[in-house]
This record gives C-alpha cells, structure tokens and sequence, in this order.
C-alpha cells in the first residue's frame, strides 16, 4: 500500500472514530438525563 | 423570576420586513413564469428574464429567507437563553442596514451588475454590505448566547451557530473577486476551479441558509406549539454534527459529468446519499414528536404547517440525493425538473416553517391573537397546492425533456431537434405558472390575515399562559 | 462541555465544517488549471470578445444557457465534442449554468455565420418559430466604451493590442456578443476531427419518392428555411433552386456543413432524413412547388 492510500484509510478511519465517540458520549447511560434536559427547559420561556 | 426584557419590536420589524420582501420574490417569480411562456413580456433593458430572475432568487432566498431568519432567531435566541439581546441598537443598526442591502441588491440587479453566479450574482460592493450585515447579526446572536440565563444550549441554539459560521465562511471565500470598477468585478479564481468554488457554496447555501436555520425554528416551533417537548434531544444532536460534516462535500454533485476531477463528484455523490441519514433524523424526531399528539393536526394550524414542512423537507432530501447520483443526473440535469425540486424545498419546506413560526409569534409580537384561523387554514392549502402544481408539473416536464433529449434512432442519430424538445415545454410552463399563482394567492391570504390582527384582532393574553400550561404538562 | 460552552461549540461546528471544505474544495486547486490541464490553442479573450462576455454576464444569458458539454453519447451527437477542463483557464467568472431552456452554448463558436447571430439577436422567432428567447435588437445602438475594455483587460492580465482597443470605437454590443459566441468551444478544431469521412458510393435512397420528399420538405422548414429562405430562394445563405451538385455531394455538405462558408452540419439528424432534404432540394419543382 502506498502512503497516500494509507493516508486515505487513516483519515477516514478517523474520523469513523470521532462520529462513534460521538455517539457513545451522547447516548451513555448517565448522560440521558442532561442531554435531554433542554428540551423541558425550553417549553417554558414565556 | 424576574421576566427578562425581551426585545419584540426587532422582531415585529423583521417580521414586517420579511413579508414585504417574500412577496416581492413571489410576485417576480410569477412574473418570469409567464416571461418564459410569452417572450414578449421582457421588456428590456431592465426587466427582461435574465434580470428578473437573479432578482427572483435573491428577493427569495436574502430578503424572504434570510429576512425570516433575522426575526425569527432574534426571537428564539432570546427565549432561549432567558435574556434580552445582547445589544438592541446593533439589532436596529442590522435592520435598518438589512433593508438597505436588499434594496442595493434589487436595482443593481435590475441594472445589470451582477457576477453571473447563481445565488451569488451581487456584485462587490453589495457583497461588502452583506458581509457587514452578517457580521453585525452573529455577534449579536452568539454574545446573547454567551450571556444566557440557561445553563445548557437547546438543539436550535446549536443550529443557529453553525448557519452563522457556515454562512460567513462560504459567502467570504466564494466572492473573491478582482474589482475592475464600482460594479464589475472578476472572480478570483478562473474556469473549472472556479465551477467547483462555486458550487461548494452553491449547495452549502443551501445547507446553511435553508436548511439549518429552518431546522433551528423548526425544533423550536414545533414543541412550542403543540405543547410538548422533541422525541429526542439526543438523536437531534447526532443529526446535527452528521448534517454539518457531510454537508460541506457535496457541492460537486451540481457538476457532475463536468471537466470536474471525477473523485470530487465521486465523494459528492457518496456523501450526497449518506445525507439522507442526518436528515431523515431531523424528520423523524419531528414525525415521534408527535406520538399521542396526532390530533393536533385538525385541531392546530400551525402543527399543520410545521408537519407539512418536515415532510417536504424529507421528500426533498430523498429526491436530492437521487439527482446526485452519476446515472440519474446524467438524465435528469439541466431540465425543468431541477426548478422543481428547488421550490419543494424553497415553497414546501422553508416557507412554511416560516409561515408557522410568524404565526406563532402574532400574538407575541403585536399583542393580538392571529385574526382568522379558517383563513390561515387556506393559506395552508393554497401554499400546498400551489407548489404541488409547480413542482409536479415541471418534474413531469423534465423527465418528458430529458426522455426527448436522449431519444435516438435506430441509426444512431438524434430522434428530435432541440427545439421540437423546447415547444413540448409550453404546457408545463403553463401549469407552473398556474401553480405560482395559487401560491401568490396564499401568501396574499396570510398578509391580509396578518394585517387584519394587527389591526383588529383579540388582545393576546390567553396564549402565553396557555401554551405555558400545555408545556408543563407534556412535561408531566 | 461543548453543551454549555457556545464559544467552543462553535469552533468544533468551524472544525466539522472544514474538512469537508479542505477536501472538495481547497485541495482541488493542486491539480486543477495545471500544465496538465492546459491546452496550447486555447486562448485568451480578444478585447471584442471580451467584451461580449460580459454582455452575456450583464444580461444573465447564463439563467437560460449552458456551456458545458458532458461526455454522453446523445450530448456530444447534439452539440459536439465534450468540454474539457483546460477550455475554460481564461474564464472569470466560469459560465457552466445549470438549466438548459435554450440548448448549450459550449460548441456555438463557429456553427453559424456572423449574420445568423445579427438577424437571431435581433429577433429570435424570425429564426426559431417558437422560441421564448427575448429580443436583443435594443443592445444595438449602445457603444462599447475602449477605455472599459482596456482597463477589465489590465486585470485579467489579457494580451491586447492598442489596434484592438482603437478597433473598438463605434462598435456596438451585439457586434461584441457575437464575437464573443464565435469564439465559444472553438479554439480546439473538434469540428475537423469529428467530420465524418464518406466511403463507399453514397446513394441516395428516396431520389423522386414523393413521400420522402414531402418529409425533406418539413424538415428544410424546420432546418434550413431561416437561412435558405423559405421557397429556397435564399436570405443570410446562397439560394438554393436550380442546384447542380449530385446527390452524393449534396449529402455529404448538409451531413458535415461548410466550416469555412458557417454552414452548421446535420449530421445528428440521421442519414434517412438527410437524404430526404436531398431529394426534396433536387427534385421537387420549386417554380410550380410541386414533386
């Protein structure tokens, strides 16, 4: 494999992992409750 | 708590504002509808086809579109973080200055000073005042935002920092230019280069102007108007980052088959269809928003307008992605089915955010409930049937066209001349300028509806507390 | 984190929105408009033509017209060769478009005679029946303005002669945007490469067939009769009763056209309806308009 091909495959697989943890962070257990969070707060702004 | 001092006249202005400008790019679209089915409608120099419909487009996307995000952010933006705006004469300085640029972009168009490209014809000095006008508006957002009483960003907020950044960063590198005088100027950058420049903007305006801002109102709106909170603040966040990754690659798909390098429209194309994933996100979290709550599709207007909006911008992010894909772009490219798929986007899905979000703010911003509800409701179905004839109309006309297009005989020559393609485009033509005027007919319904509560509709006291109650009982 | 801090949200949302941008956008400049991209008779434009094109920008001639031809067999056939990247290195802004309400403009250059445009601007539907293409006659009587001209091609870094600007003087905007068409896909001879050479005996199928010729007739209207007048009797192109040439020379001429004379060939009309043209201009009688 050349190196342009490997840059290729690093940078896409990268990035792969910034969207999983991504996914992880906002889905773990023990932030549900503060992610979901704003979406109360804001139907009372009035 | 002590109420903040929410800053409503801005918005009543923008409001005003906006309307003014919608109509107009209403009104001279319908006006080149007819222009392209009677010639003898041009009436030159200034108001010919060619002039008319830059004008049409940047009335549409800068005076209604942008006009629309103005007041409608101002708005959430302060509801949102709890506090008045950051600074209330920089709000005036932009309305004032709003109005200015628009109407330079107007007669200088009309002039003939424009750069040629789609979305981007203002020539340079207008380019400066929208720069201006732009940065005037993302300071006064993001230091609200930064000041805020709320400790954490609802998804809106999110949406509305990104559209502000996107927007800045694609309109600053798309209008360099070399000025050669006062209203002609050169791009900076030349031929297949500069194809590609531009429709990274192209699409990305797209993405930032008409599609992240509508979906920061629409997160909004829609729990705000039925009551009870999004299905998933979550899933909303993961759209988000998907949305304003993929999005930036997929300019090249407007040139696809072009001298173009072919990895560029290969990435455009793969990324083209992975959007469908960030938006059938937004679309869904609207769709399970709704669970247990479908009946406010009779009973509530507005739920009406905002569902209707989400659907098409659903449609109109399936039927994107297809077009970008090498094969069927091969086809359909260049026909009358594009304008279609555009106005689903521009007349069905951002508008009618737009619609339902002024709505909304009525009662809020002048005092007054919305006049007439039943006349709301047909403004409803006039805006829908009105695009549907459009849009359906012209994809008609494309697919026929691009069929005629690529017609050829047994021994290998073309089967119709260009222009025995053109003249079957007349009854189309027809029907979409039909179409408009049905939807020209809706927005006169929903200005006179307007005006009819400001003058004389109930004063507004019911529905703060109302929605209030609904609120803290979705939350229960 | 980013959920409460707006500064920081907005760096990342800079963040994710760049490498798209980087990578479609920016790093595209590395191999686009290089040595290898550039093609040696491809030209700048001359002052005229210059000129021209910013008529066509001025009048959004972009919003109807495209100038890209893609490599697809029905759209090289209609318009002629594809477009190629290094085409277009001397054009700013680029003037690809996006809708096609009148044919593509990429291959124009060449295909008509000069009055063909004068006679078309002037007035579209005496040329094309149906067309909704709007008059230009007005661009007629405004000038061109040399010292404009001098001072956009000091920018563009355009070679020109102080010959060409002089030459300027009394020009008006039509005489500037058909130079300007003239000028479009024409600096690679695609016209030469793609004549058809004819081998064999060419024979014409139809000779005196009355229905052939009833069909030759229809498409001369369609076809030739904005040239050729339409009893034949000619207008911006010779006459056309009374020919001498055999069928076979005939064929050959509306099959490739005349580069030189700014007849356009019709070669995409197929060998069947060519012929039928071919009888139809040879044996009807035109005096007493019968077969």
């Amino acid at each position: 494999m050349n190196p342009s091909a490997l840059l290729y495959l690093g940078i896409t697989f990268g990035l792969f992992v910034i969207f999983a943890l991504i996914v992880l962070r906002t889905y773990k257990h023990k932030n549900k409750e503060r992610g979901e969070a704003p979406k109360f707060s804001m139907l009372d702004d009035e | 708590m002590e109420k903040p001092e929410y800053n409503q006249a801005i918005v009543r202005s923008f409001v005003n504002w906006s309307i003014v400008w919608g109509l107009v790019a209403v009104l001279v679209g319908v006006i080149v509808s007819f222009q392209m089915i009677y010639p003898d409608l041009n009436f030159p120099p200034y108001l010919t086809f060619g002039r008319l419909r830059p004008l049409h487009t940047n009335a549409g996307i800068y005076g209604w579109g942008v006009g629309t995000i103005f007041a409608l952010f101002l708005y959430i933006v302060q509801r949102l973080c709890k506090t008045g705006l950051w600074s209330n004469k920089l709000a005036s300085f932009q309305l004032w200055f709003f109005n200015a640029t628009i109407i330079a972009a107007a007669v200088t168009l009309l002039l003939g000073y424009t750069t040629s490209k789609e979305y981007h014809e203002l020539e340079w000095p207008i380019d400066v005042m929208v720069v201006v006008l732009w940065v005037a508006f993302a300071i006064n957002i993001i230091m609200t935002i930064i000041k805020r009483k709320e400790e954490q960003m609802y998804i809106s907020l999110w949406y509305m920092m990104a559209a502000i950044v996107g927007v800045a960063i694609l309109y600053l590198v798309n209008a360099a230019a070399v000025p050669v005088s006062l209203f002609k100027s050169y791009s900076a950058y030349a031929g297949t280069n500069d194809a590609n420049v531009h429709w990274w903007f192209g699409h990305n305006a797209v993405a930032m102007a008409l599609t992240a801002p509508p979906l920061a109102m629409f997160y909004y709106f829609l729990p705000k108007s039925t009551g009870v909170p999004i299905y998933s603040h979550r899933l909303s966040i993961i759209s988000f980052w998907s949305l304003i990754f993929m999005y930036l690659w997929t300019g090249a798909h407007h040139l696809l088959w072009t001298p173009v390098p072919d990895w560029i429209q290969t990435l455009a194309m793969a990324f083209s269809v992975m959007l469908i994933a960030p938006s059938w996100g937004s679309v869904i979290n609207g769709y399970l928003s709704m669970n247990g709550q479908w009946q406010q599709m009779k009973e509530n207007y507005l739920v009406k307008f905002l569902i209707l909006g989400i659907t098409f911008y659903g449609l109109q992010t399936l039927q994107g992605p297809m077009q970008a894909i090498r094969t069927f772009s091969a086809f359909i490219h260049y026909t009358d089915w594009i304008p279609g798929h555009i106005h689903m986007g521009t007349l069905g899905w951002v508008s009618l955010i737009a619609f339902a979000g002024i709505y909304f703010l009525v009662p809020r911003i002048y005092g007054r409930e919305v006049y007439s509800i039943p006349l709301a409701n047909l403004h409803f179905w006039l805006v829908v049937v009105g695009q549907l004839i459009y849009s359906v109309s012209l994809w008609v006309a494309g697919v026929m066209q691009a069929g005629m297009w690529n017609a050829v005989n047994a021994d290998g020559s073309l089967t119709y001349t260009f222009m025995e393609t053109m003249v079957e485009m007349y009854p189309y033509w027809w029907a979409r300028a039909v179409g408009g005027v049905i939807y020209l007919a809706g927005v006169l319904v929903f200005i006179y509806n307007i005006w009819m509560s400001v003058r004389k509709g109930q004063p507004a006291t019911a529905t703060a507390t109302a929605t209030a109650a609904a609120g803290s009982a979705g939350r229960a | 984190m980013w959920e409460k801090r707006p500064v920081l949200l907005l760096i990342l949302a800079t963040a994710a929105i760049l490498v798209g941008t980087v990578v479609t956008m920016v790093l595209p400049f590395v191999w686009v408009n290089t040595e290898a991209d550039r093609i040696a008779s491809v030209t700048p434009y001359t002052p005229l033509q210059q000129e021209g094109r910013d008529l066509y920008i001025r009048e959004g001639c972009n919003n109807c017209h495209t100038q890209t031809v893609r490599p697809l067999v029905t759209e090289v056939l209609r318009y002629g060769d594809y477009s190629k990247s290094g085409e277009f290195v001397y054009d700013r802004p680029f003037l690809w478009g996006s809708k096609r309400t009148g044919p593509d403009l990429a291959r124009l250059g060449g295909k008509y005679p000069d009055s063909w445009h004068y006679k078309h601007m002037d007035s579209p539907r005496s040329m094309v029946p149906r067309t909704n293409m709007p008059d230009y006659a007005w661009m007629k009587t405004n000038l061109l303005d040399p010292e404009m001209v001098r001072r956009k091609m000091q920018v563009l870094g355009f070679p020109y002669t102080e010959e060409q600007i002089k030459a300027l003087v009394g020009k008006n905007e039509i005489d500037a945007l058909v130079a300007y068409l003239q000028k479009l896909g024409s600096d690679i001879p695609w016209r030469v490469a793609t004549q058809a050479t004819m081998v064999g005996e060419l024979k014409n199928p139809f000779v005196r067939d009355h229905q052939a010729m009833e069909e030759g007739r229809e498409i001369y209207k369609k076809n030739c009769a904005s040239c050729h007048g339409e009893h034949l009797d000619g207008d911006i192109a010779p006459p056309l009763n009374g020919l001498t040439q055999t069928d076979a020379a005939l064929f050959e001429t509306l099959y490739n056209g005349l580069p030189a004379g700014g007849m356009p060939g019709f070669a995409s009309l197929g060998a069947s309806k060519i012929w039928q043209v071919v009888s139809y201009l040879k044996y009807h009688d035109h005096e007493k308009g019968q077969h």
